[in-house]
């Protein structure tokens, strides 16, 4: 939004050398953001007055001309397509350098061989108006070489505010509500309102207008006068220039009228022809209801909108823009004028719907007060008699109102301010504060007041008292806040346990194994996991994605780590990659929904996963079960392992390494490579092994076995032996090495450290080679007691696994 | 063979004391010790003896070449340190390269602002994703026709409710943990709650749809915009050096009143005005307030006897800011070349 300090100063008096940076910093600081402020004239850098010396037809276009221009520095050759340029015109010159508006760019040009200058303009190319019938010719006060923003009497300062921070504060859409922050900042004086309208009421002798609302709760209110006549043309200088300081281009009198008393006070009004409607309806429209608005566009309509309407035809979709049959033209005598509140959402979702957003629309949605509505048309009426001097009267004042505004008040007391605040601020200036931003004081003593919320910030903005605080902490300046701790008892913080085993396994993957931590998105897409077999009809999906491949809510982190490697597998030979995030069902979780929602939030948890990628699947398998195995130590204490089992069934994308990982018998997650078919799915060039655990079970693991504890180590010294096994190749390590393990408590450690397959062995056979440690804690054992007990373990094994002791 | 065994022995002890660098390693290992070398030919005539004497030949046989495969190890050792050594000269030479992990930067900048709050005695929780309309909005003051839902566009999730709408949604704001964190801990609290949120916008190099915050949410009997102020002071140290300022401005969020938003002095340029603040010298990083009654009362908390302070971070603005990022996508794309520098 912009706001020109020329229409400020008619509301608040600003002292003459005031620094204009202040203005600004202070709006920053107190009110809304300031994005910057400019004078003017800057608008039309490089742009000149330029006098046409000499006009010749160009020697290769029929319908271009080539001029010489004189701007007083130099004479200028400047190619133009105007029919309408003639020698000695005083002209607006954009010279080499200058940006019009749009962002165009004025450079030396060559056209049709003939070089040019700069450019001769046109009123639409200055953002002047709709004019592109010819040059704009510029009167005889005009003085060569001067600056064309002189020329025009543009001396305006402009503040650019930001829109977004002022969503909460429909009150300083306009000049009046900033004029009210300026006056309370600096302690400046503000003038009455009015002083600006007609201080007449309505004149019920003259003819009321026929006019009917039959949508009470969505138009709040509507005013209406019916003024004849009128004379439609160019407004007065003073009335474009300051429509141009706002960047808006005048149209004609009467819309730019409409236009400039919303910018002032921010109020929307609309003007009909009082000829073509005699008679208004403001309802809901009906399904499928059409209207042809101002900028020639058919709109279809239903039954959420609000159309004002003579009774059968809308005239206007309310509260956003006018028909194109009913509104004010060059032969227009009389006109309608509304001044009307509606409903904040319902035109928001009308002008959403319409794809339609108008300075009218961006108002009304923001809620406005319906206050405003009378002195809005008093003001038109005190303008118009300026503009038009013939103007008349020809109806008394229609205001349907049904729900009147009522005043609010609210009960403050110093002590919980001051309380709230952190220090104490003198009585005299919160009042004044309060005051000078159009509250009432009421009910004053010592310890407490009460204060009535003026109408403009009734609505939404201001109803309980720490709205009020606000207002006075803001005035006062959070900067001169003084800043203190908080002042509490010393209680021990809780915890999260969780978080903490978050971060240790972070830098366990990282700082350890050397991997790369990832964040992926929570989406996947169907083709995704179409190519990794996996069942996409049992993911949540979203009900408004972005792009078909950020469409389903991921269940598993591996889609996306395939992803990673995909994108990584051309730039680098090894790598490793992890990600801790969360995944999501379509099954109803632990975590209820509040509000009225009965049924808890879809079941979401935490996964832990990563991959690692090389040439060698084996090893890569090996490597990332010893991970997983170090991870799980590292998280509880160092007697913990993990154990690998293949899984049931492979499903999906998982290959042949598919295994389930369990520690101390539950599962917590698995390990797995990629099915050939999926490696080809995604073009990948390297193998790559995964795992991906269960966060809460990795907790409860570490929660379990975080306590360590030291075991005496034996005063006896061990007894170490190597003993092959040979087995039947579908056995399964874990089974062995718990049966060796199990089979005496003087056996203490069981280490496997070759596995054979080959030659010299039979073709479903596999040999392991254990590394066995004997010890007592009571004596040094014997080679006799060491040599018994593994004949006897020799024998179980054969009896249970038909294991063959290995001879080398 | 006993003969020819012992004299393989001879030979093989005569060139390898003489051995000085690993190519000489090399041919010894091929002649002697290898699958096709003396020893292994010199075996095969083994089957070729009587029962008796291929068990004596057998043991000698094995005996000399463990010997010999000892001593070949030994002297390998000491070739190896000499060269080594040779090379010991140069001390400007690299050490070994050992290969490095990586953390994202996002869990860098989060660990860095956990470790300050809970120093101060916060705890850290954690909240949904996948959120109800509930927590993200309406407890937060934020109803339904609320302007301020326009403000944030929200991903839903394809499930109505029996009334057939879409109340489940991926947060937009980590604030939806304020009034679970009250229903949960009651007052006093104090806690923080880093975490991913969601934005329903077009990425490019400045948008994101899925970007980090950090909420934190202090609630107790005196709580004023005084420790507020103090407590972003601090931050605000902490990260950006001693003498770095706060600077606060009005700015509306549906669940403080009084809302603000807090700058500090440009860690780079320190206020002068650089190309990170944009010339203004401040950088806006987090918005703040004090919990808006309605929100302490969703979360059962009477608000005339308990007040509170809350503040988000926007961990991937700070995360750009402090490491010079000038893309946000790179924080979710996984692209080594961008992850090896943290």
């Amino acid at each position: 939004m912009y706001i020109s300090l020329n229409i400020l100063k008619d509301f608040v008096k600003i002292p003459k050398n005031v620094d204009y940076k202040e203005i600004a910093n202070n709006l920053t600081q107190h009110t809304v953001e300031v994005e910057g402020f400019f004078a003017e004239g800057e608008k039309f850098k490089n742009v000149v007055v330029g006098k046409v010396l000499s006009v010749e037809k160009h020697p290769n276009a029929d319908k271009l001309n080539v001029a010489e221009v004189d701007v007083k520095k130099e004479k200028l050759q400047i190619v133009c397509g105007a029919s309408n340029l003639e020698k000695g015109q005083l002209v607006p010159v954009s010279l080499v350098g200058a940006i019009l508006p749009g962002d165009f760019e004025i450079k030396e040009a060559e056209i049709r061989g003939v070089k040019s200058f700069g450019m001769i303009c046109a009123e639409d190319e200055l953002g002047l108006g709709e004019g592109h019938e010819g040059i704009m010719v510029l009167d005889s006060k005009a003085k060569i070489g001067n600056n064309f923003a002189d020329y025009l009497g543009l001396d305006d300062i402009v503040f650019e505010i930001d829109n977004k921070s002022l969503s909460n504060r429909p009150d300083l859409l306009n000049h009046f509500g900033i004029a009210r922050e300026l006056s309370a900042i600096f302690n400046w004086e503000l003038k009455e309102i009015d002083e600006f309208i007609v201080d007449t009421e309505s004149n019920d002798s003259l003819n009321s207008l026929n006019i009917k609302n039959n949508t009470k709760e969505n138009c709040l209110r509507y005013n209406a006068i019916k003024i004849d006549n009128i004379s439609v043309g160019e407004s007065p200088q003073w009335l474009k220039n300051r429509l141009l300081a706002l960047y808006q281009k005048p149209v004609n009198n009467i819309v730019d009228l409409t236009n400039y008393i919303m910018f002032e006070i921010g109020q929307p009004l609309h003007a009909f022809d009082g000829d073509i409607v005699d008679k208004i309806v403001v309802r809901q429209a009906k399904e499928n209801e059409k209207i042809k608005t101002l900028d020639e566009k058919e709109r279809i309509l239903d039954e959420n909108d609000i159309v004002i309407t003579n009774s059968e035809t809308p005239l206007a979709v309310a509260g956003i823009m006018g028909g194109v049959d009913s509104g004010v033209n060059s032969k227009t005598k009389s006109i309608i004028l509304e001044s009307a509140n509606f409903k904040d959402y319902v035109v928001r979702k009308t002008s959403q719907k319409l794809n339609l957003r108008t300075e009218a629309s961006l108002r009304y949605e923001k809620s406005l007060d319906p206050e405003l509505t009378m002195t809005a048309l008093k003001r038109f009426v005190f303008l118009i008699k300026k503009i038009n001097e013939e103007a008349e009267i020809s109806s008394s004042i229609t205001d349907l109102y049904s729900n009147k505004f009522e005043e609010s008040e609210i009960n403050l007391n110093y002590k919980w301010l001051n309380d709230k605040i952190g220090q104490e601020i003198d009585k005299k200036d919160i009042l004044n504060y309060l005051e000078k931003l159009g509250f009432k004081i009421k009910k004053q003593n010592e310890e407490s007041f009460v204060v009535v919320v003026p109408s403009w910030r009734a609505n939404k903005d201001i109803k309980i008292k720490e709205d009020v605080l606000e207002e006075i902490l803001r005035l006062y300046g959070y900067d001169n806040v003084n800043s203190k701790l908080p002042y509490e008892e010393l209680v021990l913080p809780k915890i999260n346990n969780e978080k903490k085993i978050e971060r240790n396994i972070k830098n366990i993957l990282s700082l350890k194994h050397s991997l790369f931590e990832v964040y992926n998105y929570s989406f996947v897409g169907e083709d995704q996991l179409k190519k990794m077999n996996v069942d996409y009809l049992n993911h949540l999906k979203l009900a408004n994605p972005l792009s078909g491949v950020q469409s389903i809510l991921r269940q598993s982190l591996v889609p996306n780590l395939i992803v990673n490697i995909k994108n990584n597998q051309a730039k680098e030979n090894n790598f490793g990659f992890f990600e801790i995030g969360n995944v999501f069902y379509q099954n109803p979780g632990n975590i209820e929904q509040g509000g009225d929602e009965k049924e808890n939030l879809p079941f979401q948890e935490s996964k832990v996963a990563f991959s690692l990628t090389g040439e060698s699947e084996e090893k890569l398998f090996s490597e990332i079960k010893g991970m997983v195995n170090s991870l799980i130590k590292n998280i509880s204490n160092k007697n913990i392992d993990a154990s690998f089992y293949p899984l049931e069934e492979e499903m999906g994308w998982k290959g042949s390494m598919a295994v389930s990982v369990f520690v101390k018998g539950v599962r917590i997650g698995f390990i797995s490579n990629l099915k050939e078919e999926v490696v080809n799915n995604f073009n990948l060039k390297k193998k790559s092994l995964f795992t991906e655990l269960n966060f809460n079970t990795l907790f409860s693991i570490s929660e379990k076995y975080k306590h360590k504890y030291f075991v005496e180590p034996s005063k006896f010294p061990s007894v170490e032996r190597d003993l092959a096994f040979v087995i039947n190749k579908d056995l399964l390590y874990n089974d062995i090495s718990n049966e060796i393990l199990n089979f005496s408590e003087l056996i203490t450690k069981v280490k496997l450290f070759d596995v054979y397959q080959g030659d010299k062995l039979n073709e479903d056979e596999k040999s392991l080679a254990f590394h066995i440690s004997f010890s007592s804690k009571e004596k040094t054992l014997l080679a006799s007691e060491v040599d018994s007990l593994l004949k006897e373990l020799t024998e179980k094994l054969k009896e249970n696994f038909n294991a063959k002791l290995r001879d080398f | 063979m006993k003969n020819k065994l012992n004299k393989i022995k001879e030979e093989f002890y005569q060139v390898i004391e003489k051995a000085r660098s690993e190519k000489e390693l090399q041919d010894i290992e091929l002649k002697f010790l290898s699958r096709k070398g003396l020893l292994s030919e010199t075996l095969k005539g083994l089957k070729d003896l009587g029962q008796e004497s291929k068990k004596e030949i057998g043991m000698l046989a094995n005996s000399i070449k463990k010997e010999l495969i000892g001593k070949f190890d030994n002297v390998k050792k000491v070739v190896k340190e000499k060269e080594t050594e040779k090379l010991v000269g140069d001390l400007s030479l690299p050490g070994k390269e050992f290969p490095q992990g990586h953390l994202n930067p996002i869990t860098l900048i989060q660990n860095e602002l956990e470790d300050i709050f809970t120093s101060l005695g916060f705890m850290v929780e954690d909240g949904p994703e996948l959120e109800s309309d509930y927590y993200n909005f309406t407890s937060l003051n934020v109803p339904p026709l609320h302007p301020a839902r326009d403000m944030q566009d929200t991903f839903y999730i394809d499930k109505k409710n029996d009334k057939g709408e879409n109340k489940l949604l991926l947060r937009t704001q980590t604030s939806s943990v304020q009034v679970r964190a009250l229903l949960k801990h009651g007052a006093p609290l104090k806690v923080v709650a880093p975490g991913r949120v969601f934005r329903n916008e077009a990425t490019d190099a400045r948008h994101e749809h899925t970007f980090y915050q950090f909420e934190g949410m202090m609630v107790g009997e005196n709580i004023n915009f005084s420790n507020l102020k103090k407590l972003l002071e601090i931050v605000g140290k902490k990260l950006f050096g001693e003498n770095t300022k706060l600077r606060m401005r009005p700015k509306f969020y549906p669940f403080v009143e009084p809302g603000n938003n807090g700058e500090y002095t440009c860690f780079l340029c320190k206020g002068e005005g650089c190309k990170v603040c944009k010339g203004s010298g401040w950088l806006e990083i987090v918005g703040a307030g004090l919990v808006h009654p309605d929100v302490l009362r969703a979360g059962g908390i009477d608000p005339e006897k308990y007040s509170g302070l809350a503040f988000g971070f926007g961990l991937t603005r700070l995360a750009m800011l402090k490491y010079n990022i000038n893309d946000v996508r790179l924080f979710n794309n996984g692209d080594i070349r961008f992850l090896e520098q943290f």
